[in-house]
């Protein structure tokens, strides 16, 4: 029992080294920045086409829930000016970047993974080795770039979904009026409320991008490794989310 | 013209496979009724152990993490605007019942849970032994599905329960550390009625069961080789964590019109 | 001195050792096929070439210097020079033909777009794959690929290209084909060729010599005339595809 938890302690070691190397040789990648230019706009394409409808309709019954909860309990208090505040400051910091993540997580860094693993199994990797290219550069550095600026972009589509999804599940379940959560919106969110979320999905891009490629790239065994990596891939973006999420909180408060 | 075809197609693709989703439900279920005749021995305990192994350091380092910044965000804000701490710990205590506990948790087991039995059935599929069953007599739901159906509801709910409570006693620790909230009037369960309890155990039961029903239907349409193995895995986290928000919204709406709008 | 040297080449994987102290020259110009059973370790020889794999100990020279212990950057300019093609053609599945010709022009021979496309269908047609230039590997049969994978390979004029099991899998009228192909080329642009294979018509048909692998080593090199008269019982019994004999085959 102790050495199988020895074991894993010592897996989990080598995986988070392994990421974080991969990591610095993106970084490096990065300075200068060569890019394979065509590489990025497809990958931006495809992972922006993918995951829109999945995010809007995630964001759109996200804000309507947040809604359920804290509406009936605003309405009691009588304090419908405030109507907006619990559900569109919940969405806008935490369950708007978190759920958009979950999402994209699953949805296009799951794929990816699914991609790179079939692309290495089959030798593409090699291939492009043996053809004096660097693999690291041509496919994993467009893919990390894309992947975090799609994020952003989609958290913040999907914070103006979900405040929409709010309004209307406040309109039609709560009968509270569209002017009194458009303005309690106003009167008490931020825009540091909005930038906290969108700083954090910034950093939630980063870490799904970097588990989804380093499962990818390390897979091992045919198709049943690459099951095994999809599922370590999106298992460890997961973790990392809740993780950086507690992080960027409690740093930036 | 071709938009309007694709869109049509894409249609008739989702509601071909709703109904073949909805075929995998009542096969479980009917298999589930009809009782052990195919499966091995002892199947369920294992997928339970299976489960349940797996995912508690999981289910717990995730949830213990957002019940955290959860509790962080609230006391922050209600720093801001009223400064009052005292319905914290009682309003949070509901949330985490009636809410915030069953869907993380669930979102959580999709992503954990459901991507493994993808993954297993995916593979299994595409090296064919699944037809290999089907060659033998037995039906793939029935060996498969079955046990993973049953044992993702029992220990769906134990893990949700075990999620939960972390989840609390964690945002409990944050509110006294942070803010100096008094932990005996944190730890109030006066806002919590026996409706919320059953909220709690409908949704846990509803994401239990949906989640290796998605997973393995999905793992049964992998296609292809090991880049089938990856769709389908994909699919299933997707399809699990999706279901898990549309069913907490639709369970939550319907609480809340049974209860005339009364949380 | 010829123009690849190996020498004393040793390689285990998970402490089953592989190569044993092999040893082998190639020519400029020659086409030399290595053969053997299954497993033996003929692949794994030749990735050691581009720095694919890591010698244990040993020692690999390419026309004068030496390149076995090169990092990762010091071996794109030797990857220019010995290109290979796979066993699994390693095509990239997302883009068309001529995109996969022009990859390595537009990375290393810094064309653009436009003139790299021209090239890469020049390319594919020397392979006789111009038709197919526009299509995605997914669509063509396994012969097809592997034609438009050696256009991809050659694309930037290696001198040396290795073949690993270039004919594995294909129909045989597809086979030959590719035989053909290696032939014509090493003897109208002067290639020099290293094939892994176990298909005796390829064998037979092209090889200017023969390697012959067995148990980590390289046991015999000849013309193929003097292989098939040879005394030896092994080569014996790898030549005339006997199921019995001295050969030692692990897991029977």
């Amino acid at each position: 029992m102790i050495a199988a938890l020895g074991a894993a302690v010592l897996e989990l070691t080598r995986q988070v080294g392994g990421i974080v190397v991969l990591g610095g040789k993106v970084l490096r990648a990065l300075i200068p920045p060569r890019i394979d230019g065509r590489e990025l706009v497809k990958n931006l394409h495809k992972m922006g086409n993918r995951s829109v409808p999945i995010v809007v309709l995630t964001a759109f019954f996200a804000g309507g829930l947040m809604m359920l909860q804290s509406g009936p309990f605003v309405k009691k208090f009588g304090a419908t000016a405030l109507a907006g505040w619990g559900a569109g400051y919940a969405v806008l910091r935490e369950i708007g970047p978190i759920l958009i993540a979950l999402m994209f997580s699953g949805r296009v860094g799951a794929n990816n993974t699914a991609e790179l693993s079939t692309m290495t199994v089959t030798e593409q990797l090699d291939g492009l080795r043996a053809l004096a290219i660097d693999p690291i550069r041509f496919l994993v550095v467009p893919r990390v770039l894309a992947m975090i600026v799609m994020l952003v972009a989609l958290t913040v589509i999907g914070d103006a979904v979900a405040l929409l999804g709010a309004t209307i599940v406040a309109h039609f379940m709560l009968d509270i009026e569209w002017a009194t959560m458009f303005h309690s919106f106003a009167d008490n969110l931020q825009p540091y409320d909005f930038l906290h979320g969108v700083a954090k999905s910034f950093a939630f891009g980063g870490a799904i991008a970097m588990t989804s490629c380093y499962f990818g790239v390390t897979v091992k065994g045919g198709a049943v490794g690459v099951g095994r990596a999809v599922n370590a891939a999106v298992v460890a973006a997961a973790v990392s989310i809740m993780l950086l999420d507690f992080l960027l909180t409690y740093l930036t408060g | 013209m071709t938009f309007i075809t694709d869109i049509g197609t894409s249609v008739v693709g989702a509601y071909r496979a709703a109904i073949e989703l909805w075929l995998v439900f009542i096969g479980t279920l009917a298999g589930l009724i009809r009782g052990r005749k195919t499966r091995p021995k002892g199947e369920i305990l294992r997928q339970m152990f299976y489960i349940g192994n797996r995912s508690l350091a999981f289910i717990v380092v995730t949830l213990g993490f957002i019940g955290m910044v959860i509790t962080y965000q609230a006391c922050l804000q209600l720093a801001r605007i009223t400064g009052d701490f005292s319905q914290v710990g009682s309003q949070y205590m509901r949330l985490v019942v009636s809410d915030f506990g069953p869907t993380l948790a669930g979102m959580m087991l999709a992503t954990r849970v459901g991507a493994g039995i993808a993954a297993e059935i995916g593979s299994m599929k595409v090296t064919e032994q699944i037809d290999a069953l089907r060659m033998s007599g037995v039906a793939p739901i029935d060996y498969l599905i079955v046990p993973r159906f049953v044992a993702a509801l029992v220990m769906g709910l134990f893990l949700t329960i075990v999620g939960s409570a972390v989840m609390f006693g964690l945002g409990g620790l944050t509110a006294r550390y942070s803010f100096g909230v008094n932990l005996h009037a944190f730890f109030d369960p006066s806002f919590v009625r026996p409706r919320h309890l059953a909220i709690f155990l409908v949704k846990a039961l509803s994401y239990g069961g949906t989640i290796p029903i998605v997973a393995g239907f999905c793992g049964l349409r992998a296609r292809g080789s090991s880049e089938g193995v990856g769709w389908a895995t994909t699919a299933a986290v997707i399809g699990g964590s999706f279901a898990v928000i549309v069913l907490d919204f639709i369970i939550s709406a319907s609480a809340l019109f049974l209860t005339g709008g009364d949380l | 001195m010829a123009l690849i040297e190996m020498k004393g080449l040793e390689k285990s994987f998970g402490g089953k050792p592989v190569l044993r102290g092999l040893d082998l020259s190639v020519d400029k110009g020659e086409v030399m096929y290595i053969i053997g059973t299954s497993g033996v370790g003929k692949s794994v020889t030749i990735k050691h070439l581009v720095g694919l794999l890591r010698i244990d100990a040993g020692e690999i020279w390419f026309d004068g210097k030496r390149v076995d212990q090169l990092g990762e950057r010091d071996l794109a300019p030797l990857r220019k020079r010995i290109g290979m093609v796979f066993q699994s053609s390693t095509l990239f599945d997302s883009m068309t033909l001529a995109e996969n010709v022009a990859l390595p022009l537009r990375k290393h021979a810094r064309m653009h777009h436009k003139a790299a496309h021209d090239e890469a269908v020049r390319r594919l047609a020397r392979v006789y794959m111009q038709d197919y230039a526009d299509r995605y590997p997914a669509e063509l049969s396994d012969g097809m690929r592997k034609r438009a994978a050696i256009a991809r390979t050659l694309a930037l004029d290696p001198e040396v290209v290795l073949f690993d099991e270039p004919t594995t899998g294909l129909d045989p009228v597809s086979a030959r084909r590719v035989d053909r192909l290696i032939r014509e080329l090493a003897d109208t642009t002067g290639l020099t060729a290293i094939v892994v294979s176990h298909d005796p018509p390829s064998i037979f048909g092209v090889a200017d010599r023969v390697a012959f692998m067995y148990q980590g080593v390289i046991r015999v090199v000849a013309t193929p005339a003097a292989l098939r008269t040879s005394d030896d019982p092994i080569v014996r019994q790898f030549i005339t595809g006997q199921s019995t004999g001295p050969m030692e085959t692990p897991g029977f």
